[in-house]
Protein backbone atom coordinates (compact mmCIF):
# COMPACT_ATOMS: atom_id res chain seq x y z
CA UNK A 1 0.00 0.00 0.00
CA UNK A 2 2.88 2.31 0.84
CA UNK A 3 4.18 1.93 -2.70
CA UNK A 4 0.88 2.95 -4.25
CA UNK A 5 0.77 6.03 -2.02
CA UNK A 6 4.38 6.88 -2.82
CA UNK A 7 4.02 6.51 -6.58
CA UNK A 8 0.65 8.27 -6.69
CA UNK A 9 2.21 11.22 -4.89
CA UNK A 10 5.17 11.03 -7.27
CA UNK A 11 2.82 11.22 -10.24
CA UNK A 12 1.04 14.21 -8.72
CA UNK A 13 4.14 16.07 -7.60
CA UNK A 14 4.19 18.72 -10.31
CA UNK A 15 0.44 19.37 -10.32
CA UNK A 16 0.52 19.64 -6.52
CA UNK A 17 3.35 22.13 -6.72
CA UNK A 18 1.53 24.27 -9.30
CA UNK A 19 -1.70 24.19 -7.33
CA UNK A 20 0.17 25.31 -4.21
CA UNK A 21 2.03 28.06 -6.07
CA UNK A 22 -1.17 29.22 -7.79
CA UNK A 23 -3.19 29.43 -4.60
CA UNK A 24 -0.34 31.10 -2.70
CA UNK A 25 -0.04 33.62 -5.52
CA UNK A 26 -3.79 34.41 -5.41
CA UNK A 27 -3.65 34.84 -1.65
CA UNK A 28 -0.67 37.18 -1.82
CA UNK A 29 -2.19 39.14 -4.68
CA UNK A 30 -5.39 39.60 -2.67
CA UNK A 31 -3.83 40.51 0.67
CA UNK A 32 -1.13 42.80 -0.65
CA UNK A 33 -3.80 45.42 -1.41
CA UNK A 34 -5.29 45.43 2.08
CA UNK A 35 -3.22 48.39 3.38
CA UNK A 36 -4.53 50.54 0.50
CA UNK A 37 -8.15 49.37 0.90
CA UNK A 38 -8.12 49.80 4.63
CA UNK A 39 -7.75 53.59 4.37
CA UNK A 40 -10.50 54.04 1.81
CA UNK A 41 -12.59 51.48 3.61
CA UNK A 42 -14.77 53.73 5.77
CA UNK A 43 -16.45 55.36 2.79
CA UNK A 44 -16.82 52.11 0.87
CA UNK A 45 -18.15 50.41 3.96
CA UNK A 46 -21.28 52.59 3.87
CA UNK A 47 -21.92 51.64 0.25
CA UNK A 48 -21.69 47.96 1.08
CA UNK A 49 -23.98 48.28 4.07
CA UNK A 50 -26.71 49.50 1.73
CA UNK A 51 -26.50 46.32 -0.39
CA UNK A 52 -29.54 44.00 -0.24
CA UNK A 53 -29.27 41.03 2.09
CA UNK A 54 -29.35 38.55 -0.81
CA UNK A 55 -26.37 40.24 -2.42
CA UNK A 56 -24.48 40.29 0.86
CA UNK A 57 -25.21 36.60 1.20
CA UNK A 58 -23.06 35.94 -1.85
CA UNK A 59 -20.14 37.63 -0.08
CA UNK A 60 -20.53 35.79 3.19
CA UNK A 61 -23.58 37.49 4.66
CA UNK A 62 -21.63 40.27 6.33
CA UNK A 63 -21.26 43.91 5.33
CA UNK A 64 -17.91 44.04 7.09
CA UNK A 65 -15.35 44.03 4.30
CA UNK A 66 -12.60 46.25 5.59
CA UNK A 67 -11.80 45.16 9.12
CA UNK A 68 -8.99 42.56 9.16
CA UNK A 69 -11.49 39.77 9.90
CA UNK A 70 -13.98 41.09 7.33
CA UNK A 71 -11.33 41.42 4.64
CA UNK A 72 -9.84 37.97 5.23
CA UNK A 73 -13.31 36.45 5.26
CA UNK A 74 -14.73 38.14 2.19
CA UNK A 75 -11.58 38.01 0.06
CA UNK A 76 -9.98 34.71 1.05
CA UNK A 77 -12.01 32.39 3.19
CA UNK A 78 -15.60 32.84 2.15
CA UNK A 79 -15.14 32.03 -1.50
CA UNK A 80 -11.65 32.05 -3.01
CA UNK A 81 -9.85 29.47 -0.88
CA UNK A 82 -12.80 27.05 -0.55
CA UNK A 83 -13.45 27.40 -4.27
CA UNK A 84 -9.86 26.61 -5.26
CA UNK A 85 -9.45 23.81 -2.73
CA UNK A 86 -12.77 22.32 -3.82
CA UNK A 87 -11.67 22.42 -7.46
CA UNK A 88 -8.51 20.59 -6.49
CA UNK A 89 -10.41 18.07 -4.34
CA UNK A 90 -12.93 17.34 -7.11
CA UNK A 91 -10.11 16.93 -9.63
CA UNK A 92 -8.39 14.50 -7.26
CA UNK A 93 -11.53 12.63 -6.23
CA UNK A 94 -12.64 12.13 -9.80
CA UNK A 95 -9.28 10.94 -11.05
CA UNK A 96 -7.46 8.96 -8.35
CA UNK A 97 -9.22 5.74 -9.33
CA UNK A 98 -10.87 6.79 -12.58
CA UNK A 99 -7.68 7.81 -14.37
CA UNK A 100 -6.03 4.49 -13.52
CA UNK A 101 -9.12 2.79 -14.85
CA UNK A 102 -9.31 4.95 -17.95
CA UNK A 103 -5.63 4.33 -18.73
CA UNK A 104 -6.02 0.64 -17.82
CA UNK A 105 -3.05 0.92 -15.46
CA UNK A 106 -5.34 -0.27 -12.68
CA UNK A 107 -4.90 -3.77 -14.13
CA UNK A 108 -1.19 -3.58 -13.41
CA UNK A 109 -1.89 -2.80 -9.78
CA UNK A 110 -4.60 -5.43 -9.38
CA UNK A 111 -2.45 -8.05 -11.08
CA UNK A 112 -0.16 -7.79 -8.05
CA UNK A 113 -1.15 -9.09 -4.60
CA UNK A 114 -2.99 -5.88 -3.76
CA UNK A 115 -6.59 -6.03 -2.55
CA UNK A 116 -9.09 -3.58 -3.91
CA UNK A 117 -9.69 -2.19 -0.43
CA UNK A 118 -5.97 -1.48 0.00
CA UNK A 119 -5.82 0.12 -3.42
CA UNK A 120 -8.80 2.30 -2.57
CA UNK A 121 -7.37 3.22 0.81
CA UNK A 122 -3.96 4.02 -0.66
CA UNK A 123 -5.55 6.32 -3.22
CA UNK A 124 -7.59 8.06 -0.50
CA UNK A 125 -4.44 8.61 1.59
CA UNK A 126 -2.51 9.95 -1.41
CA UNK A 127 -5.35 12.30 -2.37
CA UNK A 128 -5.68 13.45 1.23
CA UNK A 129 -1.95 14.07 1.31
CA UNK A 130 -2.09 16.33 -1.73
CA UNK A 131 -5.02 18.31 -0.32
CA UNK A 132 -3.32 18.62 3.08
CA UNK A 133 -0.08 19.89 1.51
CA UNK A 134 -1.86 22.51 -0.60
CA UNK A 135 -4.06 23.54 2.36
CA UNK A 136 -1.01 23.88 4.63
CA UNK A 137 0.83 25.99 2.08
CA UNK A 138 -2.29 28.15 1.77
CA UNK A 139 -2.43 28.50 5.54
CA UNK A 140 1.24 29.43 5.82
CA UNK A 141 0.84 31.96 3.01
CA UNK A 142 -2.16 33.57 4.70
CA UNK A 143 -0.40 33.74 8.07
CA UNK A 144 2.75 35.28 6.59
CA UNK A 145 0.80 37.67 4.33
CA UNK A 146 -1.46 38.69 7.22
CA UNK A 147 1.64 39.53 9.23
CA UNK A 148 3.14 41.55 6.39
CA UNK A 149 0.03 43.46 5.32
CA UNK A 150 -1.56 44.80 8.51
CA UNK A 151 -3.88 41.87 9.16
CA UNK A 152 -1.97 40.42 12.08
CA UNK A 153 -4.75 41.30 14.53
CA UNK A 154 -6.53 38.15 13.35
CA UNK A 155 -5.15 35.30 15.49
CA UNK A 156 -3.17 32.68 13.58
CA UNK A 157 -5.22 30.01 15.36
CA UNK A 158 -8.44 31.44 13.88
CA UNK A 159 -6.82 31.50 10.42
CA UNK A 160 -5.72 27.89 10.91
CA UNK A 161 -9.20 26.75 11.97
CA UNK A 162 -10.84 28.55 9.06
CA UNK A 163 -8.38 26.97 6.63
CA UNK A 164 -9.20 23.63 8.22
CA UNK A 165 -12.89 24.31 7.63
CA UNK A 166 -12.11 25.12 3.96
CA UNK A 167 -10.19 21.83 3.82
CA UNK A 168 -13.18 19.94 5.25
CA UNK A 169 -15.57 21.55 2.76
CA UNK A 170 -13.26 20.72 -0.15
CA UNK A 171 -12.60 17.22 1.15
CA UNK A 172 -16.33 16.54 1.44
CA UNK A 173 -16.95 17.55 -2.17
CA UNK A 174 -13.92 15.58 -3.29
CA UNK A 175 -15.22 12.54 -1.39
CA UNK A 176 -18.48 12.73 -3.35
CA UNK A 177 -16.50 12.83 -6.62
CA UNK A 178 -14.40 9.90 -5.40
CA UNK A 179 -17.50 7.87 -4.54
CA UNK A 180 -18.97 8.45 -7.99
CA UNK A 181 -15.77 7.43 -9.74
CA UNK A 182 -15.43 4.39 -7.45
CA UNK A 183 -18.85 3.20 -8.59
CA UNK A 184 -17.54 3.26 -12.15
CA UNK A 185 -19.12 6.48 -13.33
CA UNK A 186 -17.17 8.38 -15.93
CA UNK A 187 -14.84 11.10 -14.69
CA UNK A 188 -17.02 13.73 -16.34
CA UNK A 189 -20.07 12.60 -14.40
CA UNK A 190 -18.10 12.56 -11.13
CA UNK A 191 -16.79 16.08 -11.76
CA UNK A 192 -20.22 17.32 -12.82
CA UNK A 193 -22.17 15.99 -9.85
CA UNK A 194 -19.52 17.03 -7.32
CA UNK A 195 -19.40 20.51 -8.83
CA UNK A 196 -23.18 20.85 -8.61
CA UNK A 197 -23.07 19.73 -4.98
CA UNK A 198 -20.15 22.03 -4.19
CA UNK A 199 -21.00 25.21 -6.05
CA UNK A 200 -24.74 24.73 -6.32
CA UNK A 201 -24.58 24.47 -2.56
CA UNK A 202 -22.76 27.80 -2.41
CA UNK A 203 -25.54 29.55 -4.34
CA UNK A 204 -28.37 27.85 -2.45
CA UNK A 205 -26.79 28.35 0.98
CA UNK A 206 -26.00 31.99 0.20
CA UNK A 207 -29.56 32.70 -0.89
CA UNK A 208 -31.19 30.69 1.89
CA UNK A 209 -30.96 33.69 4.23
CA UNK A 210 -33.42 35.65 2.09
CA UNK A 211 -35.28 32.98 0.12
CA UNK A 212 -36.96 31.10 2.92
CA UNK A 213 -38.02 28.02 0.98
CA UNK A 214 -34.34 27.36 0.21
CA UNK A 215 -33.57 27.08 3.90
CA UNK A 216 -34.55 23.38 4.10
CA UNK A 217 -32.79 22.20 0.89
CA UNK A 218 -29.67 24.19 1.76
CA UNK A 219 -29.09 21.90 4.74
CA UNK A 220 -28.30 19.06 2.39
CA UNK A 221 -25.32 20.89 0.89
CA UNK A 222 -21.83 21.04 2.41
CA UNK A 223 -21.57 24.77 1.94
CA UNK A 224 -24.36 25.28 4.49
CA UNK A 225 -22.00 24.01 7.21
CA UNK A 226 -19.11 26.13 6.11
CA UNK A 227 -19.13 29.38 8.10
CA UNK A 228 -15.82 31.08 7.66
CA UNK A 229 -16.75 34.35 9.33
CA UNK A 230 -18.05 32.59 12.43
CA UNK A 231 -14.75 30.72 12.76
CA UNK A 232 -12.67 33.85 12.28
CA UNK A 233 -14.79 35.58 14.94
CA UNK A 234 -14.53 32.41 17.05
CA UNK A 235 -18.30 31.90 17.29
CA UNK A 236 -18.49 28.73 15.14
CA UNK A 237 -20.19 25.69 16.55
CA UNK A 238 -17.89 22.85 15.61
CA UNK A 239 -20.75 20.39 15.79
CA UNK A 240 -21.56 21.67 12.27
CA UNK A 241 -18.29 20.09 11.13
CA UNK A 242 -19.74 16.70 12.02
CA UNK A 243 -21.70 16.99 8.78
CA UNK A 244 -18.42 16.99 6.85
CA UNK A 245 -17.09 14.04 8.80
CA UNK A 246 -20.32 12.14 8.26
CA UNK A 247 -20.31 12.68 4.49
CA UNK A 248 -16.58 11.87 4.21
CA UNK A 249 -16.86 8.64 6.20
CA UNK A 250 -20.11 7.71 4.43
CA UNK A 251 -18.55 8.27 0.99
CA UNK A 252 -15.51 6.23 2.03
CA UNK A 253 -17.64 3.27 3.13
CA UNK A 254 -19.89 3.44 0.06
CA UNK A 255 -16.82 3.72 -2.21
CA UNK A 256 -15.45 0.52 -0.68
CA UNK A 257 -18.76 -1.32 -1.11
CA UNK A 258 -19.11 -0.14 -4.71
CA UNK A 259 -15.51 -0.81 -5.75
CA UNK A 260 -14.96 -4.11 -3.94
CA UNK A 261 -16.72 -6.36 -6.40
CA UNK A 262 -17.49 -4.36 -9.50
CA UNK A 263 -16.10 -4.99 -12.95
CA UNK A 264 -13.11 -2.90 -13.85
CA UNK A 265 -13.97 -1.21 -17.12
CA UNK B 1 3.01 -27.29 -7.32
CA UNK B 2 4.27 -30.39 -9.12
CA UNK B 3 4.41 -30.70 -12.85
CA UNK B 4 1.13 -32.19 -14.08
CA UNK B 5 -1.01 -30.81 -11.24
CA UNK B 6 -3.92 -28.69 -12.41
CA UNK B 7 -2.89 -25.05 -12.02
CA UNK B 8 -5.81 -23.29 -13.73
CA UNK B 9 -9.21 -24.92 -13.58
CA UNK B 10 -12.30 -23.25 -15.08
CA UNK B 11 -15.69 -24.87 -14.65
CA UNK B 12 -18.60 -23.58 -16.70
CA UNK B 13 -17.22 -20.08 -16.47
CA UNK B 14 -19.69 -17.60 -17.93
CA UNK B 15 -19.57 -13.85 -18.23
CA UNK B 16 -22.32 -11.60 -19.47
CA UNK B 17 -21.66 -7.87 -19.32
CA UNK B 18 -24.31 -5.67 -17.82
CA UNK B 19 -26.73 -4.32 -20.40
CA UNK B 20 -25.99 -7.04 -22.96
CA UNK B 21 -28.07 -10.04 -23.93
CA UNK B 22 -25.27 -12.29 -25.12
CA UNK B 23 -22.65 -14.06 -23.06
CA UNK B 24 -19.19 -12.72 -23.78
CA UNK B 25 -17.98 -16.01 -22.35
CA UNK B 26 -20.20 -19.06 -22.21
CA UNK B 27 -19.76 -22.18 -20.12
CA UNK B 28 -15.99 -22.29 -20.47
CA UNK B 29 -14.48 -25.41 -19.00
CA UNK B 30 -10.74 -25.77 -19.37
CA UNK B 31 -7.78 -26.72 -17.28
CA UNK B 32 -4.09 -25.96 -17.57
CA UNK B 33 -1.52 -28.10 -15.85
CA UNK B 34 1.70 -27.07 -14.18
CA UNK B 35 4.49 -27.34 -16.70
CA UNK B 36 2.13 -26.80 -19.62
CA UNK B 37 1.75 -23.95 -22.08
CA UNK B 38 -1.85 -23.52 -23.13
CA UNK B 39 -2.63 -21.36 -26.13
CA UNK B 40 -5.98 -19.68 -26.28
CA UNK B 41 -6.76 -18.95 -29.85
CA UNK B 42 -9.43 -16.90 -31.51
CA UNK B 43 -10.01 -13.77 -33.53
CA UNK B 44 -10.50 -10.36 -31.96
CA UNK B 45 -13.69 -10.20 -29.91
CA UNK B 46 -13.97 -13.99 -29.49
CA UNK B 47 -13.69 -13.81 -25.68
CA UNK B 48 -9.96 -14.32 -25.07
CA UNK B 49 -9.46 -11.12 -23.10
CA UNK B 50 -12.74 -11.62 -21.23
CA UNK B 51 -11.46 -15.01 -20.09
CA UNK B 52 -8.15 -13.54 -18.98
CA UNK B 53 -9.76 -10.58 -17.22
CA UNK B 54 -12.11 -12.94 -15.41
CA UNK B 55 -9.24 -15.17 -14.31
CA UNK B 56 -7.44 -12.08 -13.03
CA UNK B 57 -10.62 -11.01 -11.17
CA UNK B 58 -10.77 -7.67 -12.97
CA UNK B 59 -14.30 -8.66 -13.89
CA UNK B 60 -16.60 -10.99 -12.00
CA UNK B 61 -17.95 -14.20 -13.52
CA UNK B 62 -21.72 -14.23 -14.01
CA UNK B 63 -21.79 -17.95 -13.23
CA UNK B 64 -19.44 -20.87 -12.98
CA UNK B 65 -16.19 -20.91 -11.10
CA UNK B 66 -12.46 -21.07 -11.57
CA UNK B 67 -9.49 -21.80 -9.43
CA UNK B 68 -5.82 -20.99 -9.81
CA UNK B 69 -3.53 -23.29 -7.85
CA UNK B 70 -6.59 -24.61 -6.07
CA UNK B 71 -7.78 -21.20 -4.90
CA UNK B 72 -10.95 -19.45 -5.99
CA UNK B 73 -10.32 -16.61 -8.41
CA UNK B 74 -12.79 -14.29 -6.67
CA UNK B 75 -12.51 -15.14 -2.97
CA UNK B 76 -8.74 -15.75 -2.95
CA UNK B 77 -7.77 -13.27 -5.62
CA UNK B 78 -5.06 -11.52 -3.60
CA UNK B 79 -3.42 -14.78 -2.49
CA UNK B 80 -3.48 -16.06 -6.07
CA UNK B 81 -1.73 -12.95 -7.38
CA UNK B 82 1.34 -13.82 -5.33
CA UNK B 83 1.91 -16.69 -7.74
CA UNK B 84 0.76 -15.06 -10.96
CA UNK B 85 2.59 -13.09 -13.62
CA UNK B 86 0.35 -11.07 -15.90
CA UNK B 87 0.92 -9.33 -19.19
CA UNK B 88 -2.01 -7.37 -20.54
CA UNK B 89 -2.85 -7.14 -24.19
CA UNK B 90 -3.23 -3.38 -24.14
CA UNK B 91 0.03 -2.95 -22.28
CA UNK B 92 -1.08 0.21 -20.58
CA UNK B 93 1.67 1.71 -18.52
CA UNK B 94 2.54 4.85 -16.61
CA UNK B 95 3.89 6.74 -19.58
CA UNK B 96 5.73 9.39 -17.58
CA UNK B 97 7.73 6.82 -15.62
CA UNK B 98 10.98 5.49 -16.97
CA UNK B 99 11.32 1.75 -17.42
CA UNK B 100 13.46 1.61 -14.27
CA UNK B 101 10.85 3.47 -12.20
CA UNK B 102 8.08 1.29 -13.56
CA UNK B 103 9.92 -1.92 -12.71
CA UNK B 104 10.76 -0.53 -9.27
CA UNK B 105 7.06 0.19 -8.66
CA UNK B 106 5.95 -3.23 -9.83
CA UNK B 107 8.78 -4.82 -7.86
CA UNK B 108 7.68 -3.06 -4.70
CA UNK B 109 4.18 -4.46 -5.11
CA UNK B 110 5.53 -7.95 -5.72
CA UNK B 111 9.26 -8.29 -5.08
CA UNK B 112 11.36 -10.29 -7.57
CA UNK B 113 12.65 -13.62 -6.30
CA UNK B 114 16.15 -12.44 -7.06
CA UNK B 115 17.54 -9.17 -8.31
CA UNK B 116 19.99 -11.16 -10.41
CA UNK B 117 17.13 -12.77 -12.35
CA UNK B 118 15.50 -9.37 -12.88
CA UNK B 119 18.79 -8.03 -14.21
CA UNK B 120 19.19 -11.05 -16.44
CA UNK B 121 15.74 -10.49 -17.96
CA UNK B 122 16.51 -6.81 -18.57
CA UNK B 123 19.72 -7.82 -20.30
CA UNK B 124 18.16 -10.58 -22.38
CA UNK B 125 15.37 -8.34 -23.64
CA UNK B 126 17.62 -5.28 -23.96
CA UNK B 127 14.99 -3.32 -22.05
CA UNK B 128 15.38 0.46 -22.29
CA UNK B 129 15.22 1.63 -18.68
CA UNK B 130 16.15 5.27 -18.78
CA UNK B 131 13.61 6.83 -21.12
CA UNK B 132 10.02 7.64 -20.17
CA UNK B 133 7.76 4.80 -21.26
CA UNK B 134 5.73 7.23 -23.33
CA UNK B 135 8.76 7.79 -25.55
CA UNK B 136 9.32 4.09 -26.21
CA UNK B 137 8.03 2.12 -29.17
CA UNK B 138 5.31 -0.51 -28.67
CA UNK B 139 7.92 -3.24 -28.88
CA UNK B 140 10.21 -1.66 -26.31
CA UNK B 141 7.31 -1.20 -23.91
CA UNK B 142 6.35 -4.83 -24.49
CA UNK B 143 9.84 -5.91 -23.43
CA UNK B 144 9.43 -4.07 -20.14
CA UNK B 145 5.98 -5.62 -19.79
CA UNK B 146 7.53 -9.06 -20.20
CA UNK B 147 10.18 -8.31 -17.57
CA UNK B 148 7.54 -7.22 -15.03
CA UNK B 149 5.46 -10.33 -15.69
CA UNK B 150 8.35 -12.79 -15.32
CA UNK B 151 10.69 -11.13 -12.81
CA UNK B 152 9.18 -12.77 -9.73
CA UNK B 153 9.30 -16.21 -11.38
CA UNK B 154 5.59 -16.88 -10.95
CA UNK B 155 4.10 -20.37 -10.88
CA UNK B 156 1.31 -19.26 -13.22
CA UNK B 157 1.65 -16.91 -16.17
CA UNK B 158 -1.38 -15.33 -17.75
CA UNK B 159 -0.42 -13.57 -20.95
CA UNK B 160 -2.59 -11.67 -23.41
CA UNK B 161 -1.02 -11.44 -26.87
CA UNK B 162 2.49 -11.54 -25.35
CA UNK B 163 4.61 -11.04 -28.45
CA UNK B 164 2.75 -8.18 -30.08
CA UNK B 165 5.22 -5.52 -31.15
CA UNK B 166 8.30 -7.68 -30.59
CA UNK B 167 10.78 -8.08 -33.41
CA UNK B 168 11.56 -11.67 -34.55
CA UNK B 169 14.74 -11.89 -32.44
CA UNK B 170 12.91 -10.84 -29.31
CA UNK B 171 10.06 -13.21 -30.14
CA UNK B 172 12.58 -16.06 -30.17
CA UNK B 173 13.95 -14.86 -26.85
CA UNK B 174 10.43 -14.83 -25.49
CA UNK B 175 9.74 -18.39 -26.66
CA UNK B 176 12.91 -19.45 -24.92
CA UNK B 177 11.79 -17.72 -21.75
CA UNK B 178 8.48 -19.58 -21.92
CA UNK B 179 10.29 -22.87 -22.36
CA UNK B 180 12.35 -22.11 -19.26
CA UNK B 181 9.18 -21.26 -17.34
CA UNK B 182 7.66 -24.57 -18.43
CA UNK B 183 10.81 -26.41 -17.37
CA UNK B 184 10.62 -25.00 -13.87
CA UNK B 185 6.98 -26.16 -13.70
CA UNK B 186 5.07 -22.96 -14.42
CA UNK B 187 1.64 -23.14 -16.02
CA UNK B 188 1.23 -20.71 -18.88
CA UNK B 189 -2.09 -19.52 -20.27
CA UNK B 190 -1.50 -17.35 -23.29
CA UNK B 191 -3.98 -15.85 -25.69
CA UNK B 192 -3.05 -15.17 -29.24
CA UNK B 193 -4.50 -14.70 -32.65
CA UNK B 194 -1.17 -15.48 -34.30
CA UNK B 195 -1.37 -19.10 -35.33
CA UNK B 196 2.30 -19.62 -35.97
CA UNK B 197 3.13 -18.36 -32.52
CA UNK B 198 0.72 -20.74 -30.82
CA UNK B 199 2.09 -23.57 -32.90
CA UNK B 200 5.59 -22.68 -31.88
CA UNK B 201 5.18 -22.18 -28.17
CA UNK B 202 2.18 -24.18 -26.93
CA UNK B 203 1.57 -27.72 -25.78
CA UNK B 204 -2.20 -27.47 -26.13
CA UNK B 205 -4.58 -25.05 -27.72
CA UNK B 206 -8.17 -24.08 -27.09
CA UNK B 207 -10.05 -22.42 -29.89
CA UNK B 208 -12.70 -19.94 -28.85
CA UNK B 209 -15.43 -18.45 -30.96
CA UNK B 210 -18.13 -16.04 -29.81
CA UNK B 211 -17.34 -16.84 -26.19
CA UNK B 212 -17.54 -20.61 -26.59
CA UNK B 213 -14.73 -23.11 -26.61
CA UNK B 214 -15.22 -24.92 -29.89
CA UNK B 215 -12.18 -27.18 -29.84
CA UNK B 216 -9.33 -28.15 -27.58
CA UNK B 217 -6.40 -30.22 -28.80
CA UNK B 218 -2.78 -30.86 -28.05
CA UNK B 219 -0.42 -29.59 -30.71
CA UNK B 220 0.58 -33.22 -31.28
CA UNK B 221 -3.04 -34.21 -31.94
CA UNK B 222 -3.49 -31.26 -34.22
CA UNK B 223 -0.44 -32.36 -36.15
CA UNK B 224 -2.07 -35.76 -36.62
CA UNK B 225 -5.27 -34.16 -37.83
CA UNK B 226 -3.59 -31.61 -39.97
CA UNK B 227 -3.27 -31.83 -43.66
CA UNK B 228 0.32 -31.85 -44.83
CA UNK B 229 1.23 -29.33 -47.43
CA UNK B 230 3.51 -30.25 -50.31
CA UNK B 231 5.01 -27.88 -52.84
CA UNK B 232 5.79 -29.99 -55.94
CA UNK B 233 7.62 -28.68 -58.99
CA UNK B 234 6.99 -30.87 -62.06
CA UNK B 235 9.27 -30.94 -65.05
CA UNK B 236 6.27 -30.95 -67.38
CA UNK B 237 2.65 -29.96 -67.09
CA UNK B 238 1.34 -31.09 -63.67
CA UNK B 239 -1.21 -33.98 -63.68
CA UNK B 240 -3.65 -31.89 -61.69
CA UNK B 241 -6.72 -33.97 -62.59
CA UNK B 242 -5.12 -37.18 -61.33
CA UNK B 243 -3.81 -35.53 -58.18
CA UNK B 244 -7.29 -34.29 -57.29
CA UNK B 245 -8.66 -37.80 -57.61
CA UNK B 246 -6.27 -39.27 -55.05
CA UNK B 247 -8.00 -40.05 -51.75
CA UNK B 248 -6.78 -37.58 -49.13
CA UNK B 249 -6.23 -34.62 -51.43
CA UNK B 250 -7.97 -31.66 -49.92
CA UNK B 251 -6.96 -28.64 -51.92
CA UNK B 252 -4.65 -27.94 -54.77
CA UNK B 253 -3.37 -24.79 -56.35
CA UNK B 254 -1.28 -24.52 -59.48
CA UNK B 255 1.25 -21.87 -60.50
CA UNK B 256 2.92 -22.87 -63.78
CA UNK B 257 4.56 -26.21 -63.14
CA UNK B 258 4.31 -25.88 -59.37
CA UNK B 259 1.48 -27.51 -57.44
CA UNK B 260 0.70 -26.80 -53.80
CA UNK B 261 -1.15 -29.74 -52.39
CA UNK B 262 -2.92 -30.06 -49.03
CA UNK B 263 -3.05 -33.74 -48.23
CA UNK B 264 -4.39 -35.75 -45.32
CA UNK B 265 -4.16 -39.53 -44.94
CA UNK B 266 -2.21 -42.41 -46.42
CA UNK B 267 0.68 -41.09 -48.50
CA UNK B 268 1.33 -44.19 -50.65
CA UNK B 269 -1.26 -43.38 -53.40
CA UNK B 270 0.12 -39.88 -53.70
CA UNK B 271 3.72 -40.98 -54.07
CA UNK B 272 2.71 -43.79 -56.45
CA UNK B 273 1.20 -41.16 -58.72
CA UNK B 274 4.15 -38.80 -58.32
CA UNK B 275 6.58 -41.62 -59.18
CA UNK B 276 5.12 -41.65 -62.68
CA UNK B 277 6.25 -38.08 -63.34
CA UNK B 278 9.50 -36.16 -63.45
CA UNK B 279 9.68 -34.15 -60.23
CA UNK B 280 12.24 -31.33 -60.04
CA UNK B 281 11.60 -30.44 -56.42
CA UNK B 282 9.39 -31.50 -53.54
CA UNK B 283 9.05 -29.49 -50.31
CA UNK B 284 6.85 -30.12 -47.30
CA UNK B 285 5.59 -27.27 -45.19
CA UNK B 286 5.31 -27.38 -41.41
CA UNK B 287 2.08 -28.13 -39.60
CA UNK B 288 -0.49 -25.77 -41.04
CA UNK B 289 -2.39 -24.61 -38.00
CA UNK B 290 -4.12 -21.95 -40.02
CA UNK B 291 -5.82 -24.59 -42.11
CA UNK B 292 -7.03 -26.36 -38.95
CA UNK B 293 -8.14 -23.13 -37.40
CA UNK B 294 -10.18 -22.18 -40.44
CA UNK B 295 -11.65 -25.67 -40.54
CA UNK B 296 -12.86 -25.37 -36.96
CA UNK B 297 -14.42 -22.04 -37.70
CA UNK B 298 -16.07 -23.28 -40.87
CA UNK B 299 -17.43 -26.34 -39.08
CA UNK B 300 -18.92 -24.14 -36.40
CA UNK B 301 -20.81 -21.73 -38.50
CA UNK B 302 -18.07 -19.84 -40.26
CA UNK B 303 -16.81 -16.37 -39.59
CA UNK B 304 -19.31 -13.78 -38.60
Amino acid sequence: MRSIIKWTLWQRRWSTMWWAIGIAFFILLTLVFYPSFKDAGMQLQKSFESLPKAALGLFGGSADFFSPVGYLNSQIFFLMLPLLLTMLAVALGSSLIAREEQDLTIELLLSRPVSRSKLLFAKIIAGTGVLVVVSLISLITVVIAAHLFDLSSVPASAVALTTFNCFLLAYTTGAIAFLLSATGRARGAAIGVATVVGFGGYIISSLAGTVHWLHGPSRAFPFNYFQSEAILRQTYHWTSALYFLGVIVGCGILSYIAFRRRDIA
Amino acid sequence: MRSGDVAIDCKNLTKRYRGTKVDALHDLTIHVKAGEIYGFLGPNGAGKSTTIRTLMNFIQPTSGSATIMGKDIVADSVTIKRSVGYLSGDLSMYLKMTGAQFLEYMGELQPPVSQAYRKELIKRFQAELHKPLGELSRGNRQKIGIVQAFMHQPAVLILDEPTSGLDPLMQEEFYELLTEARQRGAAVFSSSHILGEVQKMCDRVGIIREGRLIAERSIADLAQEAAQTFDIVFKDKPPIGKLKQIKGTKETSVHGNTVTLHFHGELRPLFTELAQHDILKLDTQNLDLEEIFLRFYKQNGGWK
